[in-house]
């Protein structure tokens, strides 16, 4: 049964008593209008976000915070840091949303976007990162899961920063690659480099890695 | 036969090593050795996460994005915001009523008429009536009309609208027309 005869059914005991019952289909500014944005794709909520709908926009950032957050946390190794560069990205999103042309995915858009926020932002030096998570609650350091979980924070953190400490582009190629599974090719695309220099920088990314915590066990 | 190239080395770490190459890696023990150490930072590397945020802060950063989004200086998304009917009809309401009350005021018992007074003198008070009412309402803010009590009542612009003769009617329509392609071009 379609959506009209459906209507005209519902309508028939009206039709029945002699009223003049009209269906009209909706226009389709009419139908957005009446959605609700949650239920959008990303193409529809960007077309949305265009009309200066903003409630659309707002389900975009929720879509899409925590990738942008940890791309940028990955970048520098501290939160205020990682908050500043995510919030400014979002901005710059919304700013440049009519270029958006539905080429690639909504994600991949991101992605650039938040690279080069961060490449522009971050210097080639080592970031501060964030401290160790306050080690108060191992007052039993005698224990060895307690021992084992605290070695294991200060080798995390100690990764960290010896990625915040990689050359830019390096360090842009490792964190998509290791952490959000993008392909050379996507990578490239974002860094508008070739594959070729892609898989350099993840080369020496990894061995710049292996020197920096070879010597930090 | 050469060595592994880096990026050979990184196809190796993805799987996706030539067959021909692969024959060397598996008889070559520094290109293994290279390979086992890649894939040992890679699995160290790829072993921390990113600490959690406080479940709150992701609706905090929400609402930065979005305060960060208002305070931008967007020109032509302000004029759009402006150009929606939402908005465009109460402004028009308030337009139509000021035009009403300015119309139905009551006007001061005009003295007889002196044969010396003109259509020259005539005029010259309308404009002075019109040029009272322009000096209050200059300077009149939204907060203040709501506050003297100029507010729009549900339907007060329809009924404005309904109280206009059919040349004011044409003449309200092709002013808003006019506005509406300027802003569009």
């Amino acid at each position: 049964m379609t959506h009209g005869s459906a209507v005209r059914n519902a309508w028939a005991p009206a039709v029945a008593t002699g009223w003049t019952v009209t269906v009209v289909q909706p226009t389709p500014a009419e139908t957005a209008v009446a959605l609700n944005v949650d239920g959008l794709d990303d193409v529809a909520l960007v077309a949305a976000s265009v009309e200066g709908r903003r409630e659309a926009f707002d389900v975009i950032v929720e879509r899409h915070r925590r990738t942008v957050y940890q791309v940028c946390y990955r970048f520098v190794g501290n939160h205020e840091d990682a908050s500043d560069l995510s919030q400014e990205s979002f901005v710059r999103a919304w700013k440049g949303l009519k270029s958006f042309q539905g080429q690639s995915l909504l994600s991949t858009w991101l992605y650039r976007i938040t690279v080069n926020v961060c490449l522009n932002r971050v210097s080639a030096k080592a970031a501060p990162t964030d401290p160790l998570e306050s080690i108060d609650h191992f007052e039993d350091t005698r224990t060895e899961g307690a021992q084992s979980t605290l070695l294991r924070e200060e080798r995390a953190a100690t990764v960290r920063r010896a990625i915040a400490a990689l050359p830019r582009k390096q360090r842009a190629t490792l964190i998509l690659r290791t952490y959000h599974d993008l392909s050379h090719q996507q990578i490239a695309d974002i860094l508008g480099s070739s594959v070729g220099a892609t898989k350099a920088n993840f080369f020496h990314a990894l061995a710049n890695l292996k020197k920096l915590l070879g010597s930090k066990p | 036969m050469t060595h592994l190239t880096s990026d050979e080395l990184v196809d190796a770490l993805d799987g996706e090593l030539a067959a021909g190459r692969r024959a060397h890696l598996d008889a070559c023990e520094p290109c293994l050795r290279q390979l086992a150490e890649l894939t040992g930072v890679l699995g160290e590397t790829r072993a921390v996460d990113v600490p959690e945020p406080s479940p709150l802060y992701w609706q905090h950063l929400s609402a930065r994005v979005r305060m960060a989004i208002d305070a931008e200086p967007a020109a032509a998304g302000r004029w759009s915001q402006w150009l929606r009917w939402p908005v465009l009809a109460p402004i028009a309401g308030l337009a139509l009523l000021v035009m009403t009350v300015t119309l139905a005021v009551p006007r001061p018992p005009v003295a007889p008429p002196d044969i010396a007074l003109s259509a020259e003198t005539e005029t010259t008070q309308d404009d002075d009536r019109f040029a009272i009412v322009a000096d209050l309402l200059g300077d009149l803010d939204w907060d203040t009309a709501m506050s003297a009590g100029l507010t729009i009542e549900p339907g007060a612009a329809e009924q404005a609208l309904l109280e206009l003769t059919a040349s004011e009617q044409q003449e309200l329509t092709r002013l808003l027309r006019a506005e509406l392609t300027r802003a569009k071009s």
